[in-house]
Formats: structure tokens, sequence, C-alpha cells
């Protein structure tokens, strides 16, 4: 096969265009002017960016004021989650709502921050926080328990406002 | 005729920053010319498909947000018409408005990764950083809809997720008053620069007989002159209600079909998607988002093959149902997948340098070849 190139060079180009320097001014007056614009990014770990009450960050269980749990152990959230993330056990309790989780695991590394346990949650006992950066060093840490997943109801209510407005 | 050499095998990937992903090419070389192409893939294989077997309806969604991960929200709502569609769904006039107006802004979003990567890529840094500020303004305005940067589960079967924030429209208005002048300074800086043109005009040339017998589908096919989209060719959704047009390349600065056109069918899209979006934020009806989702989604038994517009091309799904509450089959046409195919004849008798010209303008993305 005989080997050829397709590609054509130009050789009509002008002087000007030839030596490329308007075309090399052209862009770096766009940096200069750049300079003085307003700044676009953050200085994240200083500088913390803070979601909407939309966002879905950590699911997080809602704890009571009492310091009960407000889950009651139903499993939907665990059989609707896409990515197995979620394992549930249900003991009995004395209290009203008769039944709670005796142990409420969810794998951060699994989880895929898609909100289905929160939608389908039907007492509103897990809701996605605003939490996203989390670190882990180890797989066993990742796996969160009742004691992280557990956060006071008065910090989720901007989420819990939000979910009654719009679903 | 040029001094023969002998021929090389050069292996190029998976871990290389111009093959957008875990891609290996194994390049033939003789000398500095091309002779063949083997594209390797594979290396981000999940097996969507068969996953999707053992999941309900739902529960897939946010799957085809991994696809294409770029543009997440057309993925979800080709897969959400497919299966509408095979339920015999009919959804609010709000949903079909907000469903356009994602999918445009997601579009934008996708190609600004495009070109500004494709930018970097042959040694313009600027554009890229330029482009990626673009796109931060369109991620936030979807981070205030659905609470998620990129991998959204916002159009679900039969409505969305939620409603617009109150201040969507407003934003979203304001994003586009300043994204024009963002436009013409990325095509001042980049599409009409001398640098540029002469690196990727008349490179990779895809004419337009080729484009068609390999399948190639989207913004590639066009800019090899064939006037194929499905917005206008076989209207899902609402599109036959705006007014665009489909832009054609026309080879401006060089042959049509060449790098240069693939890279600039973008940027004319973009601006076709900003009419999209404008018409439709001034058109949207006020009403419920919610009421046509089924609360089990048990579609009759059956198979539907249904395709939608993606920014990379023709996506589509092919589903086959046996009534019960997890799909029997789901086959995805992913467009990076296809569009990649004809990488190794565009790439034939151009430079090694070339590759990397010629496979960002293609634009593909990994997460969808291997699913």
């Amino acid at each position: 096969m005989e080997q050829k190139s397709v590609k054509r060079r130009k050789k009509d180009l002008s002087f000007l265009e030839r030596i490329y320097i308007p075309e090399i001014l052209k862009g770096l007056s766009l940096t200069f002017k750049n300079m003085i614009r307003p700044k676009f990014t953050i200085e994240y770990p200083e500088e913390r960016f803070i979601p909407s009450a939309a966002y879905r960050g950590r699911p997080v269980l809602i704890e009571e004021n009492n310091g009960d749990e407000r889950c009651v152990a139903c499993g939907l959230c665990s059989r609707v989650c896409p990515a197995l993330a979620i394992e549930v056990q249900a003991a009995e309790t004395e209290r009203e709502q008769e039944r709670y989780p005796e142990k409420f695991e969810i794998n951060m590394l699994r989880c895929i921050f898609c909100g289905f346990c929160e939608e389908v949650c039907p007492e509103e006992a897990i809701v996605m926080s605003k939490d996203y950066d989390l670190t882990f060093s180890n797989r066993e840490e990742a796996i969160y328990g009742k004691d992280k997943l557990l956060v006071p109801v008065n910090q989720l209510q901007d989420r819990i406002d939000f979910l009654r407005k719009y679903k | 005729m040029a001094l023969k050499t002998e021929e090389m095998v050069l292996n190029m990937g998976p871990q290389h920053p111009s093959t957008h992903g875990v891609l290996r090419l194994e390049l033939v070389i003789e000398g500095e010319i091309i002779k063949n192409v083997t594209p390797h893939i594979g290396y981000l294989h999940r097996c969507f498909e068969k996953h999707c077997e053992v999941m309900t309806y739902p529960q897939i969604i946010p799957y085809t947000d991994r696809m294409d991960y770029l543009a997440s929200m057309c993925n979800e709502f080709g897969y959400v018409v497919a299966v509408e569609r095979l339920m015999g769904i009919e959804v609010p006039e709000r949903v079909e408005y907000i469903r356009v107006i994602m999918a445009e802004l997601q579009r934008i979003a996708s190609h600004l990764v495009a070109i500004g990567t494709y930018g970097a890529d042959i040694g313009a840094f600027t554009p890229f950083l330029f482009c990626f500020r673009d796109r931060e303004k369109i991620l936030n305005l979807f981070e205030i809809t659905c609470g998620a940067r990129l991998l959204y589960n916002y159009i679900w079967i039969g409505g969305v997720m939620h409603d617009l924030h109150p201040d969507f429209i407003r934003l979203t208005k304001e994003f586009i008053k300043e994204f024009r002048p963002n436009l013409k300074e990325l095509n001042d800086l980049l599409t009409f620069n001398q640098i540029f043109i002469d690196r990727t005009a008349n490179v990779g040339i895809l004419p337009a007989e080729t484009a068609i017998n390999y399948g190639i589908t989207g913004p590639n096919l066009r800019a090899s002159g064939v006037n194929w989209d499905l917005r206008i060719n076989d209207p899902y959704s609402i599109y036959d209600r705006f007014d665009f047009k489909i832009p054609v390349g026309k080879g401006e600065n060089g042959t049509v079909g060449d790098c240069w056109n693939r890279y600039y069918m973008r940027i004319l899209e973009m601006e076709e998607s900003l009419k999209i979006v404008e018409q439709a934020i001034n058109q949207i009806p006020d009403g419920d988002v919610s009421s046509a989702i089924p609360k089990r989604v048990k579609p009759p038994a059956g198979q539907i093959y249904s395709r939608v517009e993606n920014p990379r091309g023709e996506l589509g799904y092919f589903i086959v149902s046996d009534g019960s509450v997890n799909p029997t089959r789901i086959k995805v046409r992913a467009p990076s997948f296809v569009n990649m195919v004809v990488f190794g004849e565009l790439c034939k008798g151009h430079m090694v340098a070339d590759v990397v010209a010629i496979l960002g303008s293609i634009d593909i993305v990994l997460g969808e070849i291997d699913r």
C-alpha cells in the first residue's frame, strides 16, 4: 500500500498570519481581561461550599428529641436500594412505634446517593443530609452504623421542610 | 516515495491523559505514519445490561446515569421515554418541558466538556478552564433542582423527582444572558484561532458516505454534511414545538467532515440548545410533576426500541419485558461505542500526534463505550 498523508498544509497565509503574533496577542488579551474579573472559584478546605436544601449528601437517620430513632425498621429502604448498601435488623420495643432497628448499617462505599431510600421511607426517618466530604482509610470504617447515622432532627429541619414542599 | 522503515507497534493508554479514560490504542506505525489502529476497550465494563435483569425498572435509572456520565440527564430521558412508551404512560405538559430544559442544558454542559478537553488535548489550556467555568453554572442549576451535580436520578418514569426550584427560571435566564458573550469569547479564543485551525482542519476527514456506512450519529455525522437529528427526524417528547435549526458541516476552514468541523458542530449546537431552552422556559406551563408516576412499574409483556438524540449521537434502548417488575433484557445502543468504530479508518495515513486530535474530535466517553 502506498503511504500517503491526508494532511494538506496551507501555504497561502499572509505574513501576519504566518508569524502567529496577532493570534497570541488575542489570546493574551483575554488572559489579562480575566485577571480583573471577579473570582469564580472558592478555596475549598478553608472556605466551605454550603449546598442548598435540595442537595443529596450522606443519608442519615433522624434522631427524635428524646434520643430515640424515628425508624420503625420496615426495611423498605434496604429493598429499594439499587446498590444494596443498606442492612436493617428489626427488634421489638416497648415504645409506641413497637419496632426499632437493632442494627442499621449503610455501606458508604456502595451508596450511590440516589435518594431512593429517602423517597420510599413512610416515616420520613431516613433523609439525605448535606455532608459531602466523606473520607475513610479502610473498608471497615466505611460501614456506617447507628452511631454515625443518627442525627438530631433539628439539624435536618430544612431538608424535611424541602421534602414536604416538593414531594 | 518516502523512505520505508520497519513497522512498529506502539501502545497508547490505558493510562494516558488524552485517551479520555481507560482506552488502549494499539498503533501500528511506520516511522511517524499510522498504518493501523486497534482500540482495546472493556477496562470500565460494569455489566450494566446483565445487571439490569435483576433490578426493577426505576432502580435502573441511577445506573443509566453512569453510562455517559457527562450527559446523565439525556441518558435518563432516553430510558424513561422507552419505558413510558412500553407502558403507554402520558406525562403532564410541565414534565415534558422540564425534561426538555434539562436535556438541553445537559447538552450544553456536555459539549462544553467536549470542546474544553479537545482544546486541552491539542495544547490550548485556557479554553478548558473557561468551559468548565460555564459548565459549573449549569451544574449549579441542576444542583438546586435535583440535589446532585453529576449523577442526577432526576427524571423518573412518569414524571420527575420533584418540581423546579422557585429560582430556577430566573437563574436559567441569567445563565443564558451570561453564556452568550462567553460563547463568543470562546470562538475568538479557540474556534477561529489560526493555530487551532491549522492543527485541526483537514485532519481526520470523514466523508458522508463512510459515516453512514459505519452508523455514525450525532455531531460527528452532521459535521460530514448529513442533516440527521432525531429531535427533528424522529421527534420524541415535545421537540416538534420548538423552533431550532440543525447545524450541518460546511467545511469553512478545510474539508467537510474534518476535525475542525466536528469541533465546530458542537459550538453551533450549543447555540441551538440555548434557543430551545429559551423557548421552553418562556412557555413552561404550571402543573403537577408527579401525578403520572406509577405506583408499581410493571410494563406489559412486549418489546420496544426507543431512541433519543444524546449529545454524542443516537442513544437507543431496546427493552424486552415479560410482564414482571424486572426487565428480561435491556440492550443499549451507545453512541460513543458506534462512533469509536470509525476511528481506525480516520487515523490511517496520519501522524501519531494527529491520533489525539482525531480521538478528541470524536468525543468519546468510556463509561458509555464499556457500560
